[in-house]
């Protein structure tokens, strides 16, 4: 019996072999793009799941209110983990990690090999307790025990060593000898990008200073011991905060701590600040979750289409094998079995495809899937749990159709009865408009995605961004005699201007207080501080609001004069720029030895608001002050046209100053760039998936219009002699799909518009949606469809009239 | 073998109702060989389905071999019709993409008969409406004539007690339409019951009873020649 159906089916397979061209291609680009979007969105979810009892390990952040809102704030206070490891018995281990700045690199030294290695960590010694990563060389106990041992990735470990086993082996980081302890397996999935260990007793950080709720500078995680109830200690350790909080001298934070699972830390801390773990974006993946089976459903629909569309050719089929004895469950049998052997032709293409595309995925996405059907049996017990879901969902409806045809009504040929002109084919016409809607949405998002993202790359920041180099200054000489450095690199008719400071835009920031008076009250107010000097204003290119800039001629400027920001000046409450002007400020001064001196000053000018900061948060009130003590980044200004030889004079200076440190440097506007980076990434896979399904859908459209015209040749063929022109049943033949298309925009359009400003909400600066977008992504798929139907409407209405009608 | 009384079919089309059968009251016997004539839309066709089970009356009562046979469920029809039914159709109706020899072949593995019986069976059958040599041929490949003694091949081929033949020789040449009734014939000979709907007098002379209708009612039955010949015979 299944020979006979395998034989009817592959028979009809090739007899249609345009029908099953489109289906099997739809079917299997569907597939191929919901197995790429699947296997991104799996190993999205893989993040941490490696490590062993992972899931009694959370990551303890603060979420911290202000007058305006309430910020995830990553870094918490040193006495949180302490809080926790002496207060709460449940706790097993504690961890804390000193955040560094960002993207903050090591000069690392062994032998005559000198580098610089990103993603040293200066952690707690329980490191390995919590993240019991495998080790490949030592041992995890007792390997951060001393201050100066470092345990190091087998990545690092090949760069520095090669290929040998390194414990016992003495090198120089940022200067200070370690003796390496141990070498730990990398792995991707892991969220702290870590490179090296060392202990947090390195810094000999004053006990004191340890004890502070208000310096939030460390990442804290907790395992606890087995059957702890996380959100019971949650709530126990948010009342032992308040607890604790002296009310005389905290500062104005309301903190609540949260513990959140380490499962969840990779994906559900887009929004935080200060995590600079490998982040994904839950938004994201779920978009694309969705996507991928929107694409899969358009594909399925094609084939409920073509197949009920083309059930009329096999009617008399099933009207014989009835009429033979055949009962229904057999006849759905043998149609649902055809389904799934196209189905299974289009899963094997799906597979190949996809091990075809991965690595162009894996390239854009900076991933390592990997997609080998044959090593991995889960992967094949899912492709076939695909054929069947997929076969199934596209074959039943089809082949429920097929059985129940009447054998009388089909035999007697033709089903004039059950497919007569007026009648509306209501579900293929829904399935159009359900694919159709769901392109015009994708085609709506991607457009507005696309624009957004622009935006972020082109809005006028304030200041700019251009030609300007940027580095870390290295070595003590450079440090002290920054002023001479400054000169020496301005001597190149390449170089524009030189700023040094502290808070160049892109870069890390200082949040800290300031005091004003109010009201004859000394208030404190927490605001950020961007430590300048002459020419950061020149260097930047930023534009005063009000009074004037920090300068050389005015010998006060130096230790009692601020300039800020439009934002401070609302913030502070100062009405206007020019009322903010002589306003006195005080500064308690950074490392001062005296715990209460301030530097004090007043406001010589507002500078117009700038984004010293990302265009995902609000541009910060922001005081910016001359205090070389903070000196560390170094930006340089280029003169247009020569780049090579300011780079190449830059290299020169540097080397005068500090050949102890090899150069490095980058670009500003690299920094902008790759704020936006997953941002980027949406934009391209949203137009690429939007592009197939489209695709997906008109395959599906092109085969109905090409069997509506068949259905419909010999209604043409008399047309055509009654004098119809081409151009009249051109207009026939479309005027019906272009309706459902009109019909799937109206349905598609508010969706679009409620998914895409929620979407939006997320950016402090954001575009508008606009209008145009819904009349072009309307016009889109409106034109797509028109040439794909009116393709086969003009074949039809360009054929041989007599022809048509002698064949009936 | 089958006996009917007050068997009804209407047909409900938006406005219009058509009764195709108006409570026709009739007995075939087993052994039978009948003919049903009358004009085009006289409810030949629908009279046929009805007794073929490929229809439910909407009245009256259809006994089959004992058995009332009128309410069977969509399952039982089925399953009757595959042990007991063969049918033979004016158009043919072979299945175009199966060969000769798997059209033919398709009652049995309904039947769930298995090989190699099945493939004995199927050549036998070929072998006696004398289209052995075209069993590999698609329907399209064959002539008229060739085609409906396929046809007749696959509703013999599972022997069941009662064929139906809606106009067998309607579409066929008259030496074709010969060969066709002599295979018939020669199969009531051999035992089985036949009912046949045929335009054609020449036909209907060569079975043994005619039954005549008009507007959805049987209107007379003759016995034929060939029924006083089959008397003697018996
Ligand atoms: N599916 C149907 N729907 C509506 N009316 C039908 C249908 N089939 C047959 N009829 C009507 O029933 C009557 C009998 O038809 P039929 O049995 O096919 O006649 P015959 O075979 O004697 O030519 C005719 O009037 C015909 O129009
Ligand atoms: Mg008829």
């Amino acid at each position: 019996m299944f020979q006979n159906y395998f034989k009817i089916a592959y028979r009809n397979l090739l007899r249609h072999k345009g029908f099953s061209f489109i289906n099997i291609a739809g079917l299997a680009l569907g597939l191929t793009a919901c197995l790429l979007l699947g296997l991104f969105v799996y190993d999205e979810l893989q993040y941490d799941k490696f490590l062993p009892e992972g899931d009694r390990v959370y990551r303890v952040y603060n979420n911290v209110t202000s007058e305006e809102s309430t910020d995830q704030i990553t870094c918490v206070p040193p006495m949180f983990g302490t809080t926790i490891q002496e207060n709460f018995p449940e706790a097993e281990t504690v961890l804390r990690i000193i955040m560094q700045p960002w993207e903050g690199k090591s000069l690392v030294e062994f032998g005559d090999k000198r580098m610089y290695e990103k993603g040293g960590l200066i952690s707690d010694p329980t490191f390995f307790q919590v993240f019991p990563l495998k080790f490949i060389y030592g041992s995890p106990e007792k390997a951060l025990d001393d201050p100066t041992s470092v345990v190091i990735s087998d990545k690092f470990a090949d760069r520095v060593f090669g290929n040998v086993d390194p414990v016992g082996k003495k090198i120089s980081i940022d200067k200070s000898s370690f003796l390496v302890k141990g070498v730990f397996e990398s792995n991707p999935k892991f969220h702290i990008p870590v490179n090296f260990v060392v202990n947090l007793a390195i810094m000999q950080l004053e006990p004191e200073r340890m004890k502070s709720w208000g310096w939030q500078q460390f990442y804290t995680y907790v395992k606890l011991k087995k059957g702890t109830d996380a959100n019971l200690l949650q709530t126990k350790f948010r009342a032992e905060v308040k607890k604790q909080i002296d009310p005389e001298t905290h500062k104005p934070h309301n903190y609540e701590p949260v513990f959140q699972p380490l499962k969840e830390v990779h994906l559900y801390s887009a929004s935080f600040k200060f995590d600079q773990s490998l982040r994904g974006n839950i938004t994201y993946v779920k978009a694309l979750s969705v996507i991928a089976v929107f694409i899969l459903v358009i594909a399925c629909f094609n084939f409920v289409n073509l197949a009920t569309a083309k059930s009329l050719q096999r009617a008399k089929e099933v009207g014989v094998r009835k009429t033979i004895g055949a009962s229904r469950g057999q006849l759905m049998l043998q149609f649902l079995g055809e389904t799934l052997l196209l189905t299974f032709i289009s899963v094997v293409f799906a597979a190949a495809l996809t091990s075809l595309l991965l690595p162009s995925l894996n390239a854009f996405t900076e991933k390592e899937m990997s997609f080998n059907v044959f090593s991995s049996p889960g992967l094949l017990l899912l492709l076939l749990g695909l054929l069947l879901i997929v076969g199934i969902l596209a074959g039943l409806y089809p082949a429920l159709v097929l059985a129940n045809f009447k054998p009388v009504s089909v035999l007697k040929g033709g089903l004039a009865s059950t497919n007569g002109p007026g009648k509306t084919p209501w579900l293929r016409h829904s399935l159009i408009v359900l694919q159709f809607s769901l392109s015009v949405f994708l085609i709506i998002c991607a457009v507005v995605v696309y624009q957004q993202v622009s935006f972020l790359h082109n809005k006028d920041l304030g200041f700019n961004k251009d030609q300007i180099m940027f580095f870390e200054m290295r070595g003590n000489n450079m440090y002290q005699n920054y002023e001479t450095f400054k000169t020496e690199l301005l001597k190149s008719p390449d170089i524009a201007s030189v700023s040094i400071g502290y808070g160049f835009p892109g870069d890390a920031t200082a949040g800290d207080g300031i005091y004003i008076t109010k009201d004859g009250q000394r208030v404190n107010h927490s605001i950020t501080h961007l430590m300048v000097d002459y020419d950061y204003i020149k260097t930047l290119g930023l534009e005063m609001q009000a009074g004037r800039w920090l300068s050389k001629d005015h010998p006060t400027d130096k230790d009692a004069a601020f300039v800020i920001n439009e934002t401070a000046v609302k913030e502070l409450g100062f009405g206007t720029p020019e009322k903010a002007l002589g306003q006195k400020m005080e500064w308690p001064i950074w490392g001062a030895t005296r715990k209460d001196s301030t530097k004090k000053g007043e406001v010589i000018g507002v500078v117009k608001d700038f984004h010293f900061k990302s265009l995902f948060d609000k541009v910060d009130p922001a005081i910016l002050q001359i205090f070389p003590g903070a000196n560390w980044k170094v930006a340089v200004k280029m003169k247009g046209g020569n780049v090579a030889g300011a780079i190449n004079h830059v290299k020169a200076v540097w080397d005068n100053f500090s050949p102890e440190y090899p150069v490095e440097y980058k670009f500003m506007d690299d920094n902008f760039e790759v704020m936006y980076k997953a941002e980027d990434k949406l934009r391209t896979l949203l137009w690429i998936f939007t592009g197939m399904a489209i695709f997906v859908g008109c395959l599906g459209l092109f085969g109905l219009a090409a069997y509506a015209a068949e259905r419909r040749k010999k209604e043409i063929g008399i047309r055509k002699i009654l004098g119809a022109e081409t151009s009249s049943i051109v207009t026939l033949l479309s005027k019906e799909f272009l309706k459902l298309v009109l019909i799937a925009a109206v349905i598609a359009m508010p969706l679009a518009w409620y998914a895409m400003s929620k979407w939006l909400q997320d950016f402090a600066y954001r575009i508008d949606i606009p209008l145009w977008v819904f009349g072009a992504a309307v016009i889109l798929a409106g034109v797509v469809a028109f040439l794909t139907v009116s393709y086969q409407a003009l074949r039809a209405a360009t054929l041989n009239p007599v022809k048509n009608l002698r064949m009936d | 073998m089958i006996q009917t009384q007050n068997l009804e079919k209407v047909y409900r089309t938006d406005e219009i109702h058509t009764t195709a059968l108006n409570k026709v009251n009739l007995e075939v016997k087993a052994g039978e060989f009948v003919a049903v004539m009358g004009p085009s839309g006289c409810g030949k066709s629908t009279l046929l389905n009805l007794l073929g089970l490929l229809d439910d009356p909407d009245a009256g009562s259809l006994v089959f071999n004992g058995t009332e046979v009128a309410r069977f469920s969509e399952r039982q029809r089925a399953d009757l019709r595959k042990r007991s039914i063969g049918f033979v159709f004016q158009s043919f109706n072979l299945i175009d993409e199966l060969t000769v020899l798997e059209n033919v072949e398709l009652p049995l593995i309904y039947l769930g008969m298995k090989n190699p019986e099945r493939r004995r069976r199927v050549e036998e059958v070929l072998e006696k409406v004398q289209i052995t040599h075209r069993m590999n041929h698609y329907p399209q490949q064959l002539s008229g004539g060739q085609q409906q003694r396929v046809a007749v091949a696959r509703a013999v081929v599972n022997q069941p007690p009662l064929i139906l033949a809606d106009e067998p020789t309607g579409n066929l040449d008259s030496s074709n339409g010969n060969e066709v009734m002599d295979l018939l014939s020669e199969l009531n000979r051999q035992g089985t019951t036949i009912i046949m709907v045929t335009h054609s007098e020449h036909d209907a002379r060569n079975t043994h009873r005619i039954i005549r209708m008009l507007d959805g009612q049987t209107i007379m039955t003759e016995a034929t020649v060939s029924q006083a010949q089959a008397s003697m015979v018996l």
